[in-house]
């Protein structure tokens, strides 16, 4: 049986951080099937909230890709998504779910191979976690509806 | 989960005789002339409860202030409630305020597989029983520190106060380390299934612990566990004291001395606690009891007093910071040094007005939470 891989969601900025995805996958190389890409205009767009809701739907990792510090697209600062990330990964730790399920990785343009090889660091952390403490959370409920 | 029928029988409503007092009253509809608790209650009735969703039910502050004017009772607060679960039953979209953290903090928690990890604020000077069957109920405030870290808030210094007191009037109870949150803002918000999700989780730790009495420092969690749960939940048996009721009774026999506190203080009134619980003395009474401190009241006070523009993390927006203003003048019209209060939600909306004030148009009084205040004097009175 082919080996089950963690679910993990990708908040990628449209710009450096798509360009990486998109090398990847021209270059060929492969990551798990089971990563989910979501694309946003700015990491800036990602807050605490959104963060936690992936969680809260099932991911067992969330990854935040974007731009190397000084070379985000619109020009601003990326202590926002600093703030968040940080605020984000003291709130799982609290709720006990393991705050190294969360990373925030900045890549220059177009670097594929870099992108893969953390999206296996990220998989390779996920799994070092005892099963004890890799509760996948299972929304029984149904979604509310909210503009986050 | 309700209907219309049952909704207007529980909440009095079709003896709302339509004269708007509870609009003349209504902190909301003073600065927001949109929203008129009278018409949002003409309006629904007399379409049956089948009109199309209106917007404005998501201003309302549930601050109960019209529940106290009505002459007949009408519960607009909990009409308010159903009115919102209704429209989230429809799929309307609920603006949710910080990005809707606390709401997905509050889903996560829900989960039965969730081991928190949250204690870690509790200091070792605090003595804590492994079992009893008591038990201090924390509430969100360390979650809150995190999330409004950027506003400077210390809410757990409430909790951590309210223990120190209850040590020293040698009072045992233990921590419960998975707590969940009691859900209030879920229930508000109109997401009865969150809430109950909450409330089951809470009750199945609290029946592992053998928990028979429960004290909190917060009001919200107080009128939740108190009220709310009995009222959703099959056999909750389980007495809920506010530590302010507990520690005023200590305070009045002679039991607890409390210490010197120097400093001209204003009390805010949480409405949870006030006109929601009907707790107005006992806060008063542990105030009065510390040496040194001057009690100014504010305008407005009891059960008259101005919410500080809470929103159960839906919608919050110039009203809400309008109402804030209005409080925090009022507070700086008493000349007190600390405004007290209660609650951990007043201490970061009334903060939170203060960080994002324009041309210095807010008074940048000192916040703070009584119990906090009490256990200083405590220290105060030990360090002499």
């Amino acid at each position: 049986m082919a080996k089950l891989y963690p679910e993990v969601l990708i908040f990628a900025c449209n710009w450096d951080g798509w360009s990486c995805i998109d090398a990847a996958s021209n270059l060929g190389l492969r990551y798990p099937a089971s990563v989910k890409l979501v694309r946003v205009n700015c990491l800036s767009r990602i807050h605490a909230g959104l963060i936690l809701k992936a969680f809260d739907f099932g991911a067992e990792g969330v990854m935040l890709l974007g731009c190397v510090p000084g070379m985000c697209h619109f020009g601003a600062d990326s202590e926002y998504i600093i703030n968040e990330c940080e605020k984000a990964q003291r709130i799982l730790e609290m709720l006990g779910v393991w705050r190294d399920r969360l990373v925030l990785v900045r890549l220059p343009a177009y670097d594929g191979h870099g992108f893969v090889g953390e999206v296996n660091k990220l998989m390779e952390e996920i799994d070092r976690i005892p099963p004890s403490k890799r509760s996948k959370l299972i929304r029984s409920r149904p979604a509310q509806h909210a503009k986050v | 989960m309700f209907d219309f029928q049952n909704v207007t029988e529980n909440t009095r409503i079709r003896l709302c005789l339509d004269c708007g007092k509870c609009t003349v009253v209504c902190p909301v509809a003073r600065y927001d002339p949109e929203f008129n608790p009278r018409l949002i209650v003409q309006n629904t009735l007399s379409q049956n409860g089948r009109g199309p969703v209106d917007e404005r039910i998501w201003s309302c502050i549930t601050c109960n202030m019209c529940m106290e004017r009505c002459n007949y009772n009408v519960g607009f607060t909990d009409f308010i409630r159903y009115l919102r679960y209704a429209a989230l039953a429809e799929g309307t979209e609920v603006q949710c305020s910080h990005g809707g953290t606390p709401q997905a903090i509050m889903h996560m928690m829900a989960h039965k597989e969730i081991r928190q990890n949250r204690l870690d604020w509790l200091p070792k000077d605090i003595k804590v029983q492994k079992q009893s069957d008591t038990a201090f109920f924390v509430g969100c405030a360390p979650y809150f520190d995190v999330l409004f870290n950027d506003l400077g808030v210390k809410t757990v210094e409430g909790p951590k106060g309210a223990l120190r007191l209850l040590n020293r009037a040698q009072i045992p109870f233990t921590i419960l380390s998975n707590e969940r949150c009691c859900g209030r803002d879920l229930l508000l918000q109109g997401d009865t299934e969150g809430f109950l999700a909450l409330a089951q989780a809470n009750m199945s730790e609290f029946g592992k612990r053998g928990i028979k009495k429960i004290i909190t420092s917060c009001p919200e969690c107080y009128y939740t566990l108190k009220v709310d749960y009995p009222n959703f939940l099959e056999n909750w048996d389980i007495n809920v004291a506010h530590a302010t009721e507990v520690l005023a009774q200590f305070v009045e026999s002679g039991q607890l001395v409390l210490g010197d506190h120097q400093q001209k203080v204003t009390y805010h009134d949480p409405c949870t606690l006030g006109r929601y619980s009907r707790i107005f003395d006992q806060p008063r009474s542990i105030l009065h009891s510390i040496d040194g401190l001057e009690m100014i009241e504010m305008a407005d006070s009891r059960e008259k007093a101005l919410c500080c523009g809470a929103s159960p993390w839906v919608h919050c927006g110039s009203v809400n910071r309008q109402i804030q203003k209005e409080r925090l003048a009022q507070a700086a019209a008493t000349g007190a040094d600390i405004l007290v209060t209660a609650c951990p939600k007043c201490q970061i909306h009334l903060k939170c007005a203060q960080k994002n004030a324009e041309n210095n148009d807010v008074c940048q009084i000192e916040i703070q939470d009584i119990f906090d205040l009490a256990a200083q004097s405590l220290s105060s009175e030990e360090a002499s």
